[in-house]
Order: structure tokens, then C-alpha cells, then sequence
């Protein structure tokens, strides 16, 4: 695989706030990265800088091993065969679906233009409504539009960000899987931006996850879930619930009970979170000598895994305060109550454990 | 994101334009501040107080009276179910098209001791002399507030009105659970509500009466306006013209602020506007007295003098007035195209400019250059005078230096001046329009043609100038409405022999002979019903 985009150590500053800091990415040519993180990380500065829109204060960004920019020289937008699909899709209002597809291309010739914009119509299904005004489609087409828009150029990569904010949800499924095909068909590279990590795992070949200006983990999307590389990582992809653990050299002890480790923990008496899936979590509801009362129900709902339970800790000693619990996850088709005692363990498996 | 463009040119020629906008001012007002303390105290000890005071009162009486009107009109058309409704909405803002000073001698014209009112009056009642009878004297000041209440209280009913229907109908609701009667809620909770738009609106009456020259010249009160004026035109004396004009501007600029002030609470704006209001239910008693409230107010603010007018034009228009029409009106026509093109393009460089250059002080230059709303038209003409005078004569004594002719007063005593002074005065228009056009131009239209390889002249021609198409000509055609409409900066700048229709009609109503300009007038009136029309439509999209 040939890699097309290298980003090297790169910070940017808006109004004196450091926004992204030191980062470094690389993308292979063809692939779709995903790129998430919580509002405010700095996901959409990334992709303003590569497209051009941000000066980096530092670091390097290059496509198909052309310098873009290194913190002194900048070249400007237009000149980095880099394309954008904005949120708002920034369809021009006032020209043709036709006029807004050409608009890229005005440098070819007039036959080459209406090659281009006839393939990309067809292909995009937007033959009917070439002469239409952007007013006149609905929010699906006018998503056709700037993905045609943007691919017309060639762009060597494309950049999306929140391409699916706007998109009724029960529609959002359908184009995900639409216009991934599209883009594979193209062998365009992509960067997709989302606060919503759900879309990455039908879009993306590839993900990012992003916090505070950093990129904390970049892997295939499979990979991160089963491996997140920290607490920050693991939290924000829900990929489990937290039980606090206070960590000895041979175990983690926790109010569920003592978790004999495989290896021997050399920062000692630390306490830890252990990442929690509901399907590690063993439920007892008859309480009895053997099976002591460990954890209450603290809020129920129903799905279509069966009940949905947030389990919390039952009164503790003050020592053990830092140990309690309050929303570990379960689903069971045991039917439980409010503030209902139960018996949990921990079922054995290779456990993660983050500071 | 980044702005796209770091141009020095544009940055360099931005900050020229606006310098340029407001220097005359400055100069004026330097000179003014420091004219002699021994000019202001001989003109503190004679005509100043007098003509403090009248200008103060004028105001006073002005603002009280367009109150009266603005709001009840706002109120009975927003609130009750007063029948024609949906015609005196928009019939009520007609005045704002009717120039004060027309009304002025059309009514002195009407009531006057030889007017056809007393006329009739005395042939009915068989009175022989003035002794006879007590009839009101409208060519006083209390006249004279009454003819500038009757043409701007639009402006009150136009905020108010605007403010009663935007205002959260749930809050209203929320009163009458609480107890209150429709009445009760719109005194306690409505009218308290719409108070900072009122105070808008009040502010720009009080702007256009500090403003106004002719009406008060033709009813013979003097204020700061006419002394300014009569001491330029009369005396020749530039140094007091220039305190006057100063202590104007002062005037004006305490306005502004106090306007700018009251304007920060504005925010009694709703998500909610369109919920089904409740009505006050007038008796018939109420419906007539409501109905001859509104009515009186667009029949004497315009129907009335439209019809004198038209009268006047039927009876006495003849080919040799026709033809001091066309001259006159091409005149205007030339001054308020070169006006209106001119503020336009500066409104669109330094718009753009706010919008898309990386200057951290982007926002200045179209910030200066809107300022000169607020300056009367004779403060304006004073301040060119001022400016435009000594460069003149430098630039004469230059020539003449370097062996040429001196050409002259090419620049105070030619149609510059005129085009110089409208475009200080009506490039606030022009800003205001195309920057609102600017804001509904997503921040994403400016990247998206960088992002397809469009560098910032081809998204500026190919996106922003057709995106903005319909800001502009409305931008233009309201300076240019504007300029046809203006008077005092015309009067004082115009060349020897120059007319144009308002300056026209002003010099015929002067000499008691508007019958002769009847055409030119309705002309003025017509033209001044382009922006209603234009503001009325956008205020029913909202």
C-alpha cells in the first residue's frame, strides 16, 4: 500500500488556544479514515488544516509526497487537489445541479466537462434533476450533489466532515452504505469526521480516535474495541463499564470480589479501573450465605437483549468509599426490581485495567 | 478557520476608504472645537441658547407627538380587531414617503389666513377680520413638530409594530393564566416589552428632526440647522458655522449612544411569534374612535398632500415646467446614480473585507465608513466646506507654483462635494444591506471553492457577487432613493446654478410657488415609496 497522506508532528493555534498539538498521522492511499472524538477535540481543525483553511503553528503535512505545509509555507487551498464535503454541504444556491458539479472542473475542456458531470450524474442517480436548483432537492440529493461536487475535480483526497449529521436516521444507514461504495469505486482516500462512533464501523477502513488536540489511538475499528489503548479510548466507545480495583502485586481487589492477575502488578496499591463488558458480568439473584449481596439495581429498561440493568455498589465501609461502584452494565432475561439485591462476579478473561 | 485572503492592497485601500469617510468630520469638528472661545461666547451670548433651546423643544415635541401616533397605531393594528387591518397595516407606513417640508407648505397652503379652510370659514360664519375668530397658527414650532410627527411616526409604528409581533405569544398567554384581561396584559406585559424598540425608534426620530432644515427654515424657527446655515449663506462665516455644526453633531452623537445603549436590550425576541395571538375586542365606540385615529394619521401623513399635489399638478403643469423637470431630475439622477454606485462598491469591498481578509480588525473599516448616517446633511455639507475648501486652495497654489492655470474649485465647488457628501451620508444604507446580505452567505460558501481548486478572485465572481445580486440592487436603489430624497447637503454644496429636483422644489416653496414644482414633487413622493415598499416586504418574510 502506497501511503498518500503524512502528517507530522502538527499543532495548530486558534486565537492563541493551542487546538491540535503534535500529531501525527498516516493515511494509505484508497483507505477511509474515520475520525472521532467528543465536540471540541479538534477533529474538524484536523481536517481545516489539511484542507488548508488553518495555518499549523507547527509540523508537517504532505500529500503524495508533496509538501502542503511545515509551519512557515502554507499552499493555499485551492492549489491541494484536496476536496470537502462541508456539513452544510455548501451547495452554491444559486447555480444548477449541473453548474455546482462543473464548478470544479472549469479548467477542462468543455467536452471533458460534460463527460465527467454525465458519469458522475448517472452514477450518483442525479440525471433527472441536472437542471434543478438546490432549493428544489431533498437533503439526500443535495448529498449526492456534494459528494459529486467534490469527487469531479479528482481530488487526490477527500475530506467529510459530519457528512451524515443532517440525514434522517432512518435514511443515514442506507447512504452510509451508498456512498462507501462510491468512494471504494473511486478509489478515493477519504477522512470522515463524526461525533458519532456508531458511523465509522459501517464507513471507515480505518479509525482515530482524538481528545484535547491529540490523537490517542488509530487502528482498524475492530482492533480499537478490542483493544483500547486507554481509559479515555475505552470510555468514549462505551466499550464497557468501570469497576474501580485496588491493585496488589498477585490481584485486583475490588467489591465483586478479588480478580487473581496473570502476570504480577508491579506498581502496587494503585487503584484502577477494570473495563467491564456486561457479557464478563455473572448475575445471582438468590441471595443467600453462599452468595452474599454485592450490588443493588439501580435503573431498568428493556431492549431487545432483554432486560438492560445499571447495577451500583450496596452500602460500603469508608475505607473501602473508593471502591464503589454505580453503573456497571448487565443485560438478562432475569426480570429484577428497583434497588433489588443481587449476587455479580466477574467472569474470568484477560482483563483491562486503566489508570 | 481561517480567513482567506491576507491581500495588503486590499487591507491598505479598506483602511484608505474609511479614513477618507470620515475625515471631513473630523476636520469640522476639529475647527469647530477649536474655533476662538471668544466666537462661541459672542454667539453663547446671542443666538445660541435661542436656538439651543427651540432646536431642544422641537425635539421634545416631535418624539412626544410621533410617540402618540406610533404606538397607539402599532398597538390598535397589532392588538385588536380593528376592521381594515390588513390595509392600514401597510397604509400606515406611507407618510415615511411624504418629505416634511411638502406637508409643511401644503398645509400652510391649506390653513393659512388666505387658505381655502379660513376662507370657507369666514364666508359661512360671515367673520370680516383675524379679530373675528381664533384659528391655530401653523407656522410655528408647535407647527412645525406636528408636521414632522405626521411623517415620521412611521418609524415608531414600523419598530413597535414589529416588536408587538415578534414578541413570545406564550409569555402573553402566561399573564392570562395568571389572571390578567387581554387589556391588562398588553399594558403590564406587551407595551413593557416592546419598550426597547420604542426607544430605537424614538432615537431615529429624534436623529431625522435634529436633521431636518427645511421645515423649520419655511416655518421661520430657528434651530441649529438653519442657524448653520444662515451663518454660512448669510455671513460667510465658516468658523461659527462650524461651532454650530459641531454643537449639532455633539447633539447627535448623545443620540446615538443613548440609542446604542437602549439597543443592547433589545432581545425580547421569540421563537414563538406565529402562535395565535387573542385580539382585543373593540366596541363600536372603540372601533370608531380607533378607526379615525389610523385613518387621520395616513390621510393627513399622505393621502391628503398626495391629492394637493396631484391637484396642483393637474391644474398648473405646462410644457415650460416639463422641461425644468427633465433638467432638474437629470441632475438628480446624476448625482444619486454616481451616489448609490459609488456606496454600493464600497459597501461590497469593505464588506467583503470584514468577511473574508485575515486583518484581526477586519470589522473597522466598514465600521468607520457607516458612521456618517448619524451626521445631519448640513453638519455633512460643513464638514466638505471645511475639507474640501483649503484643499482646493492648495491645490491651486500647487498648480499655479509649477507655472500651470489654476483650475479652481474643482473639488468644493463641483458635484464631488454632492457625491462626497451622499455617499458619507448613505454608505450606512448600502453597509447595512449588503452585509445582511454577507451574513446569509454560509461561512461554508467561502471554502467550498477553495476546495475545488477556485482561487478567492473566481469564488468572488463566480459565488459571492451572484449570491449577492438582489442585496446589491436593493442597496442601490435605496442610496439612490436616498440621495434623490436628500436636501441641506445639496442646498449648501450645489455649484452656481445648479438644481436638482429637491433643491427645486425647496426653492420654489420658498418663494410660495410649489404649484410650479407640483410634477417634480409627486416625483420626490413616488420615489419615496420604493423603500417602504422594498422594507415592508422584507418585514412580512420575517
Amino acid at each position: 500500500m502506497t501511503v498518500l497522506l503524512t502528517i507530522q508532528q502538527l499543532s495548530v493555534k486558534l486565537q492563541d488556544k493551542v487546538v491540535l498539538s503534535a500529531l501525527d498521522l498516516t493515511l494509505n492511499e484508497g483507505d477511509i479514515l474515520g475520525l472521532v472524538g467528543a465536540s471540541g477535540c479538534g477533529k474538524t481543525t484536523l481536517l481545516n488544516a489539511i484542507a488548508g483553511f488553518n495555518k499549523p503553528s507547527e509540523g508537517q503535512i504532505a500529500i503524495d509526497g508533496q509538501l502542503l505545509s511545515d509551519g512557515s509555507q502554507c499552499v493555499p487551498a485551492e492549489k491541494r487537489q484536496v476536496g470537502m464535503i462541508f456539513q452544510d454541504y455548501a451547495l452554491f444556491p444559486h447555480l444548477t445541479v449541473k453548474e455546482n458539479i462543473a464548478f470544479g472542473i472549469a479548467k477542462l475542456s468543455k467536452i471533458e466537462q460534460v463527460a465527467q458531470i454525465d458519469h458522475l450524474l448517472t452514477i450518483l442517480k442525479l440525471t433527472d434533476l441536472s437542471d434543478s436548483y438546490i432549493h428544489q432537492l431533498s437533503g439526500g440529493q443535495q448529498q449526492r450533489v456534494a459528494i459529486a461536487r467534490a469527487l469531479a475535480p479528482k481530488p487526490k483526497l477527500l475530506l467529510l466532515d459530519e457528512p451524515f449529521s443532517n440525514i434522517d436516521a432512518r435514511l443515514r444507514n442506507e447512504l452510509m452504505v451508498e456512498i462507501r461504495g462510491l468512494l471504494k469505486q473511486f478509489k478515493t482516500t477519504a477522512i470522515f469526521v463524526t461525533h458519532n462512533k456508531d458511523e465509522v464501523f459501517t464507513f471507515a477502513d480505518k479509525m482515530a480516535v482524538m481528545a484535547q488536540g491529540k490523537l490517542l489511538q488509530f487502528d482498524a475499528p475492530s482492533v480499537i474495541c478490542q483493544y483500547p489503548n486507554s481509559y479515555q479510548v475505552a470510555d468514549f466507545l462505551q466499550l464497557g463499564s468501570w469497576l474501580p480495583c485496588q491493585m496488589n502485586a498477585t490481584n485486583a481487589e475490588n467489591l465483586l470480589g478479588k480478580l487473581e492477575l496473570e502476570t504480577e502488578h508491579v506498581e502496587q496499591a494503585s487503584l484502577t479501573h477494570l473495563l467491564v463488558k456486561p457479557s464478563q458480568l455473572l448475575l445471582n439473584d438468590k441471595i443467600n450465605d453462599n452468595n452474599v449481596a454485592n450490588a443493588k439495581v439501580a435503573y431498568i429498561s428493556v431492549t431487545e437483549q432483554g432486560y438492560h440493568y445499571y447495577l451500583s455498589s450496596i452500602e460500603v465501609s469508608d475505607a473501602d468509599k473508593k471502591l464503589a461502584f454505580n453503573k456497571l452494565s448487565l443485560y438478562s432475561d432475569i426480570a429484577l426490581s428497583l434497588n433489588q439485591k443481587v449476587n455479580l462476579s466477574i467472569k474470568p478473561h484477560k482483563f483491562l485495567f486503566f489508570s | 478557520m481561517i480567513a482567506l485572503n491576507n491581500s495588503k492592497t486590499w487591507k491598505l485601500s479598506s483602511y484608505l476608504i474609511a479614513l477618507v469617510l470620515i475625515v471631513p468630520v473630523l476636520v469640522m469638528l476639529v475647527g469647530g472645537v477649536s474655533a476662538s472661545t471668544q466666537l462661541f461666547s459672542h454667539l453663547w451670548q446671542t443666538v445660541l441658547p435661542s436656538y439651543l433651546e427651540n432646536t431642544l423643544l422641537l425635539a421634545f415635541w416631535v418624539v412626544l407627538l410621533a410617540l402618540i401616533f406610533g404606538v397607539f397605531s402599532a398597538a390598535i393594528i397589532t392588538q385588536t380587531n380593528i376592521i381594515f387591518k390588513k390595509q392600514l397595516r401597510w397604509l400606515l407606513l406611507l407618510p415615511l414617503a411624504m418629505p416634511a417640508y411638502l406637508v409643511a407648505y401644503l398645509y400652510t397652503d391649506l390653513f393659512d389666513y388666505a387658505g381655502p379652510v379660513q376662507r370657507s370659514l369666514r364666508a359661512w360664519f360671515d367673520w370680516k377680520s383675524p379679530s373675528d375668530y381664533w384659528f391655530f397658527d401653523i407656522r410655528t414650532l408647535p407647527g412645525a413638530a406636528l408636521m414632522l410627527a405626521l411623517v415620521l411616526f412611521p418609524y415608531i409604528y414600523m419598530l413597535t409594530r414589529g416588536a408587538f409581533e415578534q414578541q413570545d405569544q406564550n409569555l402573553i398567554r402566561a399573564s392570562r393564566l395568571l389572571g390578567l384581561t387581554a387589556k391588562q396584559s398588553f399594558f403590564k406585559v406587551a407595551l413593557p416589552l416592546a419598550r426597547p424598540a420604542i426607544a430605537v425608534a424614538a432615537s431615529l426620530v429624534l436623529m431625522e428632526t435634529l436633521a431636518d432644515f427645511a421645515t423649520v427654515q419655511y416655518f421661520s424657527v430657528n434651530t441649529l440647522t438653519t442657524a448653520i446655515y444662515d451663518t454660512w449663506l448669510g455671513y460667510g462665516d465658516l468658523g461659527a458655522a462650524n461651532a454650530l455644526a459641531s454643537v449639532l453633531m455633539l447633539l447627535v452623537l448623545f443620540v446615538v449612544l443613548a440609542e446604542q445603549k437602549s439597543r443592547a436590550g433589545l432581545r425580547h425576541q421569540s421563537a414563538r411569534p406565529n402562535l395565535n395571538r387573542e385580539l382585543i375586542k373593540l366596541s363600536l365606540s372603540q372601533q370608531i374612535f380607533a378607526s379615525i385615529f389610523c385613518w387621520a394619521l395616513v390621510i393627513f401623513g399622505f393621502l391628503l398632500p398626495l391629492t394637493l399635489l396631484i391637484v396642483m399638478a393637474v391644474e398648473y403643469s405646462d410644457v415650460a415646467q416639463l422641461s425644468v423637470l427633465m433638467s432638474t431630475g437629470i441632475n438628480s439622477l446624476k448625482i444619486s446614480v454616481i451616489a448609490a454606485t459609488v456606496a454600493v462598491l464600497i459597501a461590497l469591498s469593505l464588506g467583503l473585507y470584514q468577511r473574508l481578509h485575515s486583518d484581526k480588525y477586519r470589522q473597522l473599516p466598514l465600521q468607520i465608513s457607516g458612521f456618517g448616517y448619524a451626521v445631519p446633511g448640513t453638519v455633512l455639507a460643513m464638514a466638505m466646506l471645511s475639507t474640501l475648501g483649503p484643499l482646493d486652495h492648495w491645490l491651486n497654489d500647487a498648480v499655479e507654483f509649477f507655472g500651470f492655470t489654476p483650475p479652481g474649485l474643482i473639488l468644493s465647488g463641483s458635484l464631488f462635494a454632492i457625491i462626497f457628501a451622499l455617499v458619507v451620508r448613505f454608505s450606512a444604507i448600502a453597509n447595512g444591506t449588503i452585509i445582511s446580505g454577507i451574513k446569509q452567505i454560509p461561512q461554508s460558501l467561502d471554502y467550498a471553492p477553495a476546495s475545488l481548486g477556485v482561487n478567492l478572485k473566481g469564488s468572488l465572481t463566480k459565488v459571492h457577487l451572484p449570491i449577492l445580486t438582489p442585496a446589491i440592487l436593493v442597496a442601490w436603489l435605496l442610496v439612490f432613493v436616498e440621495s434623490m430624497k436628500e436636501l441641506p447637503a445639496v442646498l449648501l454644496l450645489r455649484p452656481f446654478n445648479f438644481e436638482t429636483l429637491s433643491s427645486q422644489i425647496y426653492q420654489l416653496i420658498s418663494d410660495e410657488m410649489l404649484e410650479q414644482g407640483a410634477l417634480g414633487a409627486i416625483l420626490i413622493v413616488l420615489f419615496g415609496l420604493l423603500p417602504i415598499v422594498l422594507l415592508n416586504k422584507s418585514k412580512e418574510k420575517i
